[in-house]
């Protein structure tokens, strides 16, 4: 038994009973998500996979409180997402970096220690530290535009982390990015799991990441936006790069693609 | 083995940041430098190309008898040296002495009356950016404001200036205020509009995702104004300034038509206009120079728009 095994008997850090979205697009309605039931304990790491479009990230902003459901209740550590979302629980990494032009990249690590009103030197010490934690330590002093893409990511990551957030909301946050920082960064993802205890719902497309990554992997099919298939990974952590060439990995990812895969064929056949 | 690897493969810090520091400091007085040249090179193109079409038109109309060539259209405007001297006896008349008995050149006199025009034109600039401003935060953040007062707004730019100067000098004279202060009310009245405009249309622009992240972190209202709106509506408020420039000298001229000082290139130009058989050239000489004075006060706005922004881009 490892630290990270969810404790059954605890109450759900979140919490989605028949949860429904519906967006109204011009004419046809869509259904993004469609009775959603859900229950993630404290500490786990969840995964959401799906193919394009399915409402991973409907179910996402959903959970941070960014898009309210059509029907349906989202509680979050026993009170509703909008109290846990006002309380500052919540760090969050979108799909694109999203950081801002006229700040460096320091002080855009500082704006949520900001908002929070963390002194400046304390700020800036935090900024520091998860600059180096990205491994960009070097490149505070510089601009959004003069990074690549994946080096804005790893920024976008790093200002999620500086709040040290009771919850970690990341949509697709290394997609972006090449192999080598990919996987280090994942194992970088797991360390600071491990270490603070934060419950993280993960948005991904790759099936070795979610495998590699995390406690359970939820598989949702599209139109209309379900839960498919709940996969818990059983894998003993701490998991390394060896842990990534073993028969129990491979065993996991083939259940994960075969779930993945029967969501997938109707549309093939289709 | 793995970790050697991947440490290997990710950037080399120290030399990245050498390299790019060296690069950034280089790019963002060069950026700055290049605006101030180009912004020159405006005030001596617009110049150049004013007198080539004015010697032009007086050449085309001369020879062809003040017809459009091939046709028996008349020329709108005679192209006679009493309705167009040419470029050489203007500038002769900006070298000659402004009154008899004075030794002050006409084109000091004028540069004189300018800088009154100017000073009332900027005092305008700045006092109608600041209201621009405050209105626009005002009707983006009152909901009501947006509906009840956007119309009014709208009306009140179309008030004829003409009828209007003459009001607010006539008000201020009543209150007791010197003329200067009602030109630079004038212009500032011309001034708000446009940075209200522009400004209200940037503070609604922000990115949608750094209006999520804002949200998920639970920034109050004022601190998303103040740190993400307020910056990406920044290239706006120099469009609003740039437009509000031009309005600030038209109101202060006007202004300084409709008060009673004799003070200002307005009044100087109505007085040349007065005595324009004695001199034509008088009247253009003035009108050059406050036409100039206008450029150079825009391309000034546009300069200090490159230092504003000057690290945003590259
Ligand atoms: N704001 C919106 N308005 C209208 N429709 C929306 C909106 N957001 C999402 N949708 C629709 O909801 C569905 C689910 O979208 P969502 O972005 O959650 O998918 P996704 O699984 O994250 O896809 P991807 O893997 O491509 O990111 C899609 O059909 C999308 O078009
Ligand atoms: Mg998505």
């Amino acid at each position: 038994m490892t630290i990270n095994t969810p404790v059954t008997d605890a109450r759900p850090a979140i919490s989605l009973r028949n949860v429904t979205k519906t967006f109204d697009a011009g004419g046809g309605l869509v259904h993004a998500l469609d009775d959603i039931d859900l229950d993630i304990a404290p500490g786990a790491f969840v995964s959401l996979l799906g193919p394009s479009g399915c409402g991973k990230s409907t179910l996402l902003r959903v959970i941070g409180d960014l898009v309210k459901p059509t029907e349906g209740v989202v509680e979050v550590n026993g009170r509703s997402a909008e109290a846990a979302r006002k309380a500052r629980e919540y760090g969050m990494a979108f799909q694109a970096p999203g950081l801002m032009d006229w700040r460096t990249i320091r002080r855009n690590i500082e704006l949520p220690l900001q908002v929070q009103g963390v002194p400046r030197n304390e700020r800036r010490a935090r900024a520091e530290e998860m600059l180096e934690l990205v491994r960009l330590t070097g490149f505070e002093n510089h601009r959004p535009r003069q990074l690549s893409g994946g080096m804005q990511q790893r920024v976008a990551i790093a200002r999620a982390l500086a709040f040290q957030p009771k919850l970690l909301l990341m949509d697709e946050p290394l997609g972006a990015l090449d192999e080598m920082n990919r996987e280090y960064l994942q194992r970088e993802l797991l360390r600071i799991w491990r270490s603070t205890g934060t419950t993280i719902v993960f948005v991904t497309h790759s099936v070795s990441e979610a495998v590699f990554l995390s406690t359970e992997v939820v598989v949702m099919s599209p139109r209309p936006g379900r839960i498919a298939d709940r996969i818990p990974i059983d894998l003993p952590y701490p998991r390394t790069d060896e842990t990534r060439m073993t028969e129990e990995f491979y065993h996991a990812e083939s259940r994960v693609r075969t779930a993945l895969h029967s969501v997938l064929e109707p549309v093939q056949v289709g | 083995m793995a970790l050697r690897e991947s440490l290997a493969y990710a950037e080399t810090p120290t030399r990245a940041v050498a390299t790019n520091a060296a690069k950034a400091k280089q790019r963002q007085p060069r950026r700055v430098s290049r605006q101030v040249a180009r912004s020159a090179a405006v005030v001596v193109g617009i110049l150049v190309g004013a007198v080539a079409l004015w010697e032009g038109y007086k050449a085309m109309g001369q020879l062809t008898g003040d017809v459009i060539p091939f046709t028996s259209i008349p020329l709108p405007v005679s192209s006679s040296d009493y309705a167009m001297p040419h470029i050489w006896v203007i500038f002769d008349a900006l070298m000659q002495p402004a009154n008899a008995g004075t030794t002050q050149s006409l084109l000091v006199y004028y540069l004189d009356q300018t800088s009154v025009t100017l000073r009332e034109a900027g005092y305008g600039l700045v006092i109608g950016a600041l209201i621009g401003v405050v209105l626009a935060v005002a009707l983006r953040e009152v909901q009501f404001l947006t509906r009840g007062v956007l119309p009014w707004l709208v009306i009140s730019q179309t008030i004829p200036l003409v009828a209007l100067a003459p009001i607010i000098v006539v008000w201020a004279g009543s209150a007791g205020m010197p003329s200067w202060i009602a030109v630079t009310v004038i212009a500032a009245y011309l001034a708000f509009f446009p940075v209200t405009v522009n400004m209200l249309t940037g503070l609604n622009a922000i990115d949608p995702i750094h209006d999520e992240f804002m949200q998920s972190i639970n920034a109050p209202r004022w601190f998303t104004l103040l740190f993400v709106r307020f910056p990406t509506a920044l290239p706006n408020l120099f469009t609003g300034l740039r437009l509000a420039a031009t309005a600030s000298v038209i109101g202060a001229i006007v202004g300084e038509l409709s008060a009673g000082t004799g003070l200002g290139i307005g009044r100087a130009i109505l007085t040349a206009a007065y005595y324009y058989s004695n001199a034509p050239e008088n009247l253009f000489a003035a009108v050059l120079i406050a036409s100039l004075a206008g450029v150079v006060f825009v391309q000034v706005i546009t300069i200090v728009e490159a230092i504003a922004l000057r690290k945003r881009t590259n």
